[in-house]
């Protein structure tokens, strides 16, 4: 087990920057994700750290030894791809075995490591198959142990769920970062889907066009995005123009229609610029479920969509829109399109971003 | 459970008859004129050769006389000048299929590892234009390089690095440069495809769990590779044994292999029964060859492919 650090991390292809600059510390045994959307870079860093891309620039440790510059197969890690790789030509028993027989272990040693790596993935039994007679998920179990089986001191994951179906994708979900978990191993993960980022990372790092752009644990990254992009990129937010007033020690007084509202702010802004008032659909509370201290305006019921679980308002503040999510539980007050009502969130779960 | 089930399937895949595997019986009519082609003008002309291997041999006669007999096989294989033959045949193809593996794994390896699309069309052409030209075109152009009076010599002779000329050619070795230098685009595209549809993640899967770049060959592309190689080689054997115009051309008929014979028998001597028996010796000896290269091959592979 060993940490991981990148130090001014860079590719470049030609004119462009596929990763730039990036610095970045993961822990011992701590489940990172890359998360962002196609071709932001997520890939070739991983790539970079497994050692098949050679970085143009800057640094990479894991544990105190500088691999930059050694190839993959002195780097001492295991990586999972997303196709899987199994080795087609050799038999579950003899993947698993292969990382063994290179370190010239003894055959007795390696017969009892894969029947233990196999039991580990729950597929006990399974030695005798061919890739080409087993599933996805379990494709993806196999690779798994055919890494894990060589003890790497770091593992290595580029979208292994993508190629799965929604309900194995939730399944395998769990059970690696159980197994993640059990074996306390340093895991950077690569995805573009937020919700495996956010389930399953002890923290995350956003990713946008060849930089990290926020780092944080799932919790941050989805309460108090930094940017425009981290808000726009996971999950669903208003954002509605206003004009800064004002900032203190308290966070930030803002316009919206003419109205005074305060705000959290977790940069510095600038009294009379435009900005955006971000805040998320749950957060926007309606009538009596209002409490002290929440920021009130009136507004407009446009249309109610009724979603199961949730019920869906569009209201229209003054000519902004402003989409609000209620739980649909019981004693929940419904409106229905053409009320007037007062709307209104808590100032501390709203802020005020720059573009 | 699951494992026996998807062996039946198949099987059953397998064994599907051709009605069905053209839709049943309403398709037929398409394959109809390739079939007819093919009884006139491959199977009827082979087969009747095949029937006079066993006719009593009589100079000049070229039609099926039905007097049986098996004279025509004892001299193949009594006489050293032609069961020699046969080895010196076999033995050349096997060296030609051999060579033109070695030479042309790495280059079709070099190619279907080419990303760079200009670059790759680059190389496909310059593979396929060798293909353009007619054989003997091609080994007259060999003759310039390698002759007496060719431009290896000449240059070898013009620095004082060798006083007589190099015995490069009419001999085997110009024999199997020739075929060689036939062979070598056969072999080398039967293997780019199957080189390209290695993915690439496997020999990264390989290096990521330790091996190097040279242990992730051997382990993982070259086993990967085994189709490829198996159907150019075999592809390659098949052409260089049955040619007649490289050993004509190249060996200056001093290099007797089965196809000279053939000729010599055929058309200058006009024995034509015992010309077609030494074709249909040429012909079971490389099925034989082929048969058993398929076996070994197929064992080495772990039963695969
Ligand atoms: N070999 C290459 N040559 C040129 N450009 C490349 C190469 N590999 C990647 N790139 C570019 O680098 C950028 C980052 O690629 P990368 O594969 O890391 O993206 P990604 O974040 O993994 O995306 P995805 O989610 O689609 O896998 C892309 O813009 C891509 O076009
Ligand atoms: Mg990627």
């Amino acid at each position: 087990m060993s940490d991981i650090r990148l130090v001014n991390l860079s590719k470049t292809y030609g004119e462009g920057n596929a990763v730039s600059e990036i610095n970045l510390k993961i822990g011992e045994g701590e489940f990172f994700s890359l998360l962002g959307p196609s071709g932001c870079g997520k890939s070739t860093t991983l790539r970079m750290i497994a050692g098949f891309i050679k970085p143009s620039a800057g640094q990479i440790l894991i544990g105190s030894d500088d691999v930059t510059a050694l190839p993959p197969e002195k780097r001492d890690i295991g990586i999972v791809f997303q196709n899987y790789a199994i080795f087609p030509h050799m038999n579950v028993a003899e993947n698993i075995a292969f990382g063994l027989k290179l370190r010239k272990r003894n055959k007795n040693e390696i017969t009892w490591r894969v029947t233990e790596a196999l039991k580990q993935v729950g597929l006990a039994g399974y030695g005798e198959r061919y890739q080409r007679q087993l599933s996805g998920g379990e494709q993806q179990r196999v690779a798994l142990a055919r890494v894990l089986v060589t003890e790497p001191r770091i593992l290595l994951l580029d979208e292994p769920l993508s190629a799965l179906d929604k309900g194995l994708r939730e399944e395998m979900k769990f059970w690696i970062k159980d197994l993640q978990k059990n074996l306390g191993i340093t895991t950077v993960y690569v995805t573009h889907d937020q919700d495996e980022a956010l389930t399953m990372s002890d923290r995350i790092g956003v990713m946008s066009k060849s930089k990290i752009v926020q780092i944080g644990t799932p919790q941050e990254i989805y309460e108090r995005p930094k940017t425009l992009f981290v808000t726009s990129f996971i999950g669903h937010s208003n954002m509605l123009d206003v004009t800064i007033l004002g900032q203190d020690a308290n966070g930030v007084t803002v316009d919206l229609n003419g109205q005074e509202l305060k705000t959290r702010a977790s940069s510095s802004v600038t009294p009379g610029g435009a900005a955006k008032l971000v805040l998320r659909p749950e957060n926007v509370l309606i009538g009596a479920a209002l409490g002290d201290g929440d920021s009130r305006l009136s507004a407009t019921v446009l249309s109610e969509t009724y979603q199961g679980p949730i019920v869906r308002y569009r209201l229209k503040v003054g000519e902004q829109e402003i989409v609000a999510e209620r739980q649909n539980q019981a004693h929940v007050e419904r409106f229905s399109p053409g009320t007037v009502v007062t709307i209104g969130w808590d100032p501390e779960w709203s802020e005020a971003l720059v573009a | 459970m699951a494992l026996a089930e998807g062996r039946t399937t198949t099987r059953i895949r397998k064994h599907g008859s051709i009605a069905e595997a053209l839709g049943g019986f309403r398709l037929w009519w398409l394959v109809l004129p390739a079939f007819l082609f093919f009884l006139v003008f491959f199977i009827a002309p082979v087969m009747s050769l095949f029937a006079l291997a066993f006719d009593k041999p009589v100079a000049g006669v070229v039609s099926f006389a039905g007097n049986l007999t098996l004279d025509n096989f004892a001299r193949i294989f009594t006489r050293p000048l032609y069961y020699l033959a046969i080895v010196r045949s076999v033995g050349i193809a096997a060296v030609v299929a051999v060579i033109a593996l070695a030479i042309g794994y790495p280059l079709a390896y070099v190619i279907a590892k080419t990303e760079h699309p200009g670059r790759n069309t680059l190389l496909m052409i310059l593979v396929l234009s060798s293909m353009q030209l007619d054989t003997v075109i091609r080994m007259y152009g060999l003759m310039v390089l390698m002759g007496d009076q060719g431009l290896i010599n000449g240059a070898l002779m013009s620095i004082g690095l060798i006083e007589k000329p190099l015995p490069l050619m009419y001999n085997t070795f110009g024999v199997v440069v020739g075929l060689v230098q036939i062979a070598l685009p056969f072999m080398i595209l039967s293997l780019i495809g199957i080189i390209k549809a290695i993915h690439p993640s496997l020999e990264e899967a390989a290096r990521s769990l330790g091996a190097t770049r040279a242990e992730a060959f051997w382990r993982v592309t070259l086993p990967l590779s085994m189709p490829g190689i198996l159907a150019g080689s075999l592809l390659v054997f098949a052409l260089s044994v049955s040619s007649y115009v490289v050993p004509a051309l190249m060996g200056g008929w001093k290099v007797m292999v089965l196809p000279i014979h053939i000729y010599q028998q055929i058309a200058e001597t006009g024995r034509w029964q015992f010309g077609s028996a030494v074709a249909v010796v040429l012909f079971a000896t490389s099925l034989m060859a082929v048969f058993i290269y398929h076996k070994a091959a197929v064992r080495s592979a772990g039963g695969r492919t």
